[in-house]
């Protein structure tokens, strides 16, 4: 099983390489068709060993090779593929074959294709060193390596400011939260001995609490960079700058998941610390709620799906933090499929109208788009959470998990969302492919229905958007080998819930196609400060703007003109200057002659020295002269 | 061979350059190339001989110059110098490589040789006063490439490197010349020899204290810490590429390489003492410069200053006073002059053909030449401390190091990993990205054959001990325990002994489980 595993992790890193050798050159289909291959041999040697875990219940374990090893610190490239990280990996191979595919298409007329693939390819090899590593630093190695790539592919398109600033927001936006990680990595380490998660696992309950307290705040400080919570999360609708396919990847199905991740990684940690668990799932509940309402309004689809793709990650990290580590993987994986075939299907609008993403210049787009819309509007449906479609069954049950626990508010925080997800779905939907008229024909846009082979690349994800909640049963079966049961505590009103939360998505939806289904309503509420804070963000990239971005920037300045050149710079060469005067009229050591300097120079050292050190050295006479003064004929 | 292969590194360079005098001018660069690259087949040698079994000091020669004054020719390797001496000499190698046309270059050549022999000479020293010899003639040769070869304002820059360390070096050698007397107090002999005097123990803390400050200010100029460090943007403003590689590569690492030769085993109780006011330096040159990188029009100045930030994370991880940390140091000391000696190459291609440095100047290179983007990425990449490159591993262990020591501090001297990337990523973003928008720029040709040969060892290398650090890292690894065991060892104080960790009692201990 051994091949298998080392199949799955490096047939992406050689499609990669394989691409990267045409990298500068003009597009070669085959690149795309190659690197689509061996994403595909990677999904395989996946399900082999998903299939191979699930009939012997045992956990795949290997060793690779060293890597660092100092003082007591040993760190190997091991891999472990477990329950989890054989759904993980599952789930990332499977999302990126189809988005693969489907980029041979999108990025068809794009000078850099062979690049893109380079770095697609490279991101999967980054996201599954993350998933299959056996420890702390492996999961780092791939933490840092998809923020690499993410960087790389927002900024795909580097000729537009707008992309590279977002890139470079991204990565340093996830770097903060990185230095979080880093820091639980060292504390871990200097409590353990070890960052192996073996080790750390089996060692979890004796460390003093206050450390795993700490532990368990800093490697979530790590999860909140990646997974883009609040405060850290304006980076991920700044990232819809990269090419739709990089969205659907990246910024919906897997990195951003890699947060919720570790904390179902390190369960064994964040379940003996109950409180820190607590305000995981707070702010989940917040983030939910937040970025849902900043989706209400919002006037770009892709930031309107970024949106809701952070809400949803805050669904994920309620059901984490409350201890549902398998509701929370379940969420992860069911929104996976869904928010990447929304992704993919924004993506073929957006070829359409000719890269125009204001659902406001679009509208009656279904006649021309009939396939595009109703793998939308699938995908709308199962992120709604509508019965039978996968999002049903996933946020149903992290709705329950907040019940159960009697955290109502938190509940309540969720079911509002629910509704407000339901509503801007379909908001988007009725605006891009519904209404009376066909806006886009006033900006002279003559859309067209994308190639077939891209809708039929799509079609797997609206298959398991559509059935992946059915596996529901043996999907806890299987990864509650190793992640804790979760007891459910609301047996008696479980229908009651499922029934209120399911009006609450149809009345979010019902609302959307009433108010939209003319188009765009009346602009009257755009005027108030309700909306006004909503489309820009509750104005927080311009309060970073202000607070951080550009102090830092004018404060950097200043030290560098004030400070270094004047005010250290100055001093020392103050004290030299006053030494060199003292030894001669300035006039003649300006004469550019190296050698006349050279010896001004050695004056002027001499000088200097003796002025220092004169103390230093009567010290040092006076003591050897006491010292031996046998030798000066004393005695 | 082997017997005398320190002499034959130290030496060769330097008769291979006054013998340069007599080579042709239309083949000094094949011939400078083969004598560094016969010193870097050496210096292999000596990796290869290398006992990587025993930790102390290996290939040693010994002859007595004024035994009176007890100062010998007194040469020796262990596991920390050595790859400090590979590095060096591959640095060597590789700036002659990439070389560009140069006025006067059998001169540039010849000192570029003499210069690699003192370099060598400080690492192999194991006498003070050949160590401070070689140190103090290494300003020589890059005070002349500097005041020969350089900038408009050379003359000053180069006055000024060599007054700094100058100034800092002589205050050493008040302080060698005290030791070197203590041992005479001692002993009734004076001696110079490091061995001799890691015998002693300096058991006045006040005495203590004031040595560890004499070595101190030289060595702390030469990395340079802060306030110290102006020198430094001066000297790599006005100096030509091929002096700006070796300083950044091997001069710096001087300072820091005295740490921990000198300092941290001759007074362990006056580095613990030191251990936070210099933690606060660092931290300092870490965030401080890192922020006037930002601020930074021309691009070698943004190298230049990203130097001194990352010099400050090596000393930090020097004084955790732990294997991890000291480890970690050394590795990043070898992965600071690899990266940050291609940066400066990569600088200097871009002024080979611009003749210009201001960012601003550039802008959409990336499409223009996307070769040497993608190699000054991983570069940029490897100077971030992406894991997988070189630059990870130091930076890694050193503050992994320091955080045993201090929670807070390491916070602070974490946000390298932040600052660093805010520096590096926008002024890849000024000269990189965007469109191409001044025409100079629109046909710039690429990378060309001399420069791929110069720079791809450099990015095999920042993959390889990326990816497998266990070659260097182990032997480093192996002489840093016994180092540290020998400061708990030698330490006075109760306290010492208690921060500075006896790492080969605990491997000992837990054999015997």
């Amino acid at each position: 099983m051994e091949k298998y595993l080392y199949i799955a992790l490096f047939a992406p890193l050689v499609g990669s390489l394989f691409a990267a050798i045409f990298g500068a050159q003009p597009k070669i289909k085959f690149v795309g068709l190659a690197a689509s291959g061996f994403l595909f041999v990677s999904f395989v040697s996946a399900l082999v060993l998903l299939f191979e875990v699930m009939a012997t219940g045992q956990a795949i374990h290997v060793e690779m090779m060293p890597w660092i090893a100092a003082g007591d610190l040993y760190i190997p490239f091991g891999f472990v593929v477990d329950q989890v990280s054989a759904i993980m990996m599952v789930v990332v191979t499977t999302v990126s074959t189809i988005v693969h595919i489907y980029a041979i298409g999108y990025m068809d007329h794009d000078k850099g294709f062979n690049r893109f693939f380079s770095w697609l390819s490279a991101f999967v090899f980054s996201m599954m060193i993350l998933v299959m590593s056996d420890n702390f630093a492996g999961l780092f190695i791939g933490w840092e390596g998809v923020g690499l790539c993410s960087w790389g592919l927002i900024g795909f398109w580097y000729h537009k400011e707008s992309a590279t600033w977002a890139a470079n927001e991204a990565f340093i936006m996830n770097r903060i939260a990185d230095l979080g990680m880093l820091l639980g990595i060292f504390l871990i380490y200097w409590n353990v001995g070890s960052i192996q998660y073996d080790a750390v696992f089996a060692a979890a309950p004796t460390i003093a609490n206050d450390t795993l307290v700490w532990i368990g705040i800093l490697l979530f400080i790590g999860a909140m960079g990646k997974s883009a919570q609040f405060p850290l999360h304006p980076w991920l609708a700044d990232a819809m700058e990269g090419p739709t396919p990089v969205s659907a990847l990246i910024h919906a199905a897997t990195m951003v998941t890699a947060g919720v991740y570790l904390v179902i990684r390190a369960n064994p940690i964040y379940v003996e610390i109950p409180d820190v668990g607590y305000l995981i799932a707070s702010l989940g509940a917040f983030v939910a709620l937040f970025a849902a309402s900043m989706a209400l309004v919002n006037r770009d689809m892709k930031r309107i799906i970024a949106y809701s793709t952070l809400s949803q990650l805050g669904y994920m990290f309620v059901a984490a933090g409350l201890g549902a580590y398998w509701v929370a993987l379940f969420h992860l994986m069911t929104h996976a499929f869904f928010k990447a075939l929304l992704f993919l299907g924004a993506g073929n609008v957006m070829h359409a109208m000719h890269d125009e993403l204001d659902p406001y210049k679009m509208g009656r787009l279904y006649p021309i788009m009939k396939g595009t819309a109703i793998l939308m509007i699938i995908a709308s449906v199962a992120l709604a959470g509508i019965y039978p479609l996968a999002g049903f069954f996933s946020k149903d049950k992290i709705l329950e998990v907040a019940f159960s626990g009697e955290h109502y508010i938190l509940w309540g925080t969720l079911w509002i969302t629910a509704g407000l997800t339901a509503f801007y779905s379909f908001r988007l939907i009725m605006l891009a492919f519904f209404g009376d008229t066909a806006r886009y024909k006033e900006h002279g846009i003559h859309p067209h229905e994308a190639p077939k082979f891209m809708l039929v690349a799509m079609s797997p994800l609206a298959l398991l958007a559509i059935v992946a909640g059915f596996f529901e049963h043996g999907f806890v079966h299987f990864v509650n080998a190793v992640l804790p049961e979760f007891e459910f505590h609301t047996h008696h009103v479980e229908m009651i819930l499922i029934a209120v939360t399911s009006l609450m998505a149809l009345g979010g939806i019902a609302v959307a196609i009433l108010l939209y289904r003319r188009g765009r309503i009346s602009t009257k509420w755009e005027s108030t400060w309700v909306y006004k804070m909503l489309i820009n963000q509750y104005y927080i990239p311009k309060i970073y703007d202000l607070i951080f971005v550009k102090p830092y920037g004018a404060f950097s300045h200043m030290m560098w003109k004030n400070i270094d050149m004047k005010v250290v710079d100055a001093t020392v060469d103050f004290i030299a200057k006053t030494v060199y005067s003292t030894g001669e009229k300035t006039h003649t050591m300006q004469s550019g002659n190296l050698s006349v300097n050279l010896r001004w120079m050695v004056v002027g050292v001499m000088v200097l020295l003796l002025a220092a050190f004169v103390p230093t050295l009567w010290e040092f006479a006076s003591n050897f002269y006491t010292q031996n003064l046998h030798y000066f004929g004393a005695n | 061979m082997m017997d005398h292969i320190l002499s034959f590194l130290v030496f060769f360079p330097l008769v291979a350059g006054i013998l340069g005098f007599i080579v042709n001018k239309d083949s000094i660069r094949a011939y400078g190339l083969s004598v560094a690259a016969i010193e870097l087949f050496a210096s292999l040698a000596l990796w290869f001989n290398f006992d990587m079994s025993h930790s102390g000091i290996q290939f040693v020669e010994q002859a007595s110059i004024v035994s009176a004054f007890g100062i010998n020719y007194f040469l020796g390797v262990d596991g920390i110098s050595l790859f400090i001496i590979i590095m060096t000499t591959f640095m060597t190698f590789i700036a002659l490589l990439g070389l560009s046309e140069t006025p006067r270059i059998k001169n540039l050549i010849i000192t570029v040789l003499v210069l690699e022999m003192t370099m060598v000479g400080v690492f192999v020293a194991l006498d003070a006063i050949l160590f401070y010899l070689f140190w103090e003639l290494s300003l020589v040769p890059m005070l002349y490439i500097i005041g020969a070869w350089g900038g408009p304002k050379r003359i000053y820059a180069s006055i000024k490197f060599f007054l700094y360390t100058f100034t800092g070096s002589l205050i050493m050698l008040v302080g060698m010349i005290y030791i070197a007397h203590m041992y005479y107090t001692l002993t009734g002999q004076w001696s110079f020899s490091l061995m001799d005097w890691y015998t002693m123990t300096f058991y006045d803390l006040n005495v203590q204290f004031w040595l560890f400050m004499a070595f101190f200010v030289g060595f702390a100029i030469k990395v340079p810490m802060f306030p110290f460090h102006t020198w430094l943007p001066y000297a790599h403003g006005q100096a030509p590429t091929i002096g700006s590689v070796i300083l950044a590569a091997v001069l710096l690492k001087m300072g820091t390489y005295g740490f921990v030769r000198f300092s941290l085993p001759l007074f362990p109780d006056a580095s613990v003492m030191m251990m936070m006011p210099i933690a606060v330096i660092s931290v300092i040159m870490i965030i401080y410069t890192a922020m006037v990188a930002y601020a930074q029009e021309d691009i070698k100045q943004v190298v230049a200053y990203s130097s001194v930030s990352h010099m400050g994370v090596i000393v930090l991880g020097t004084f955790a006073l732990n294997v991890e940390g000291i480890s970690g140091s050394i590795f990043l000391m070898l992965s600071h002059g690899i990266v940050s000696g291609a940066l400066f190459m990569l600088v200097g291609v871009i002024y080979d053909r611009r003749h210009t440095k201001l960012m601003s100047e550039f802008g959409g290179l990336a499409s223009v030449m996307p070769a040497y983007a993608t190699i000054f990425g991983v570069m940029l990449m490897a100077s971030v401390g992406l894991p997988l490159t070189i630059g990870f591993v130091g930076e890694f262990l050193s503050l992994l190091g320091f955080y045993k020591v201090s929670a807070p501090m390491t916070v602070f001297a974490g946000t390298a990993i932040i600052v660093g990337a805010i520096y590096m990523l926008s002024a890849y973003k000024k000269a990189f990205f965007g469109p191409v928008t001044n025409p100079e720029n629109a046909h710039l040709s690429d990378l060309n054959g001399t420069e791929k040969w110069a720079l791809i060892p450099l990015v095999l290398v920042v993959a390889w001990l990326g990816v497998y650090p266990k070659p260097v890292l182990g032997p480093i690894d192996h002489s840093v325990k016994a180092l540290v065991q020998f400061m708990h060892d030698n330490a006075v104080t109760e306290k010492a002994k208690a921060i500075i960790p006896a790492p080969l009692a605990d491997a000992n201990k837990g054999e015997d489980n």
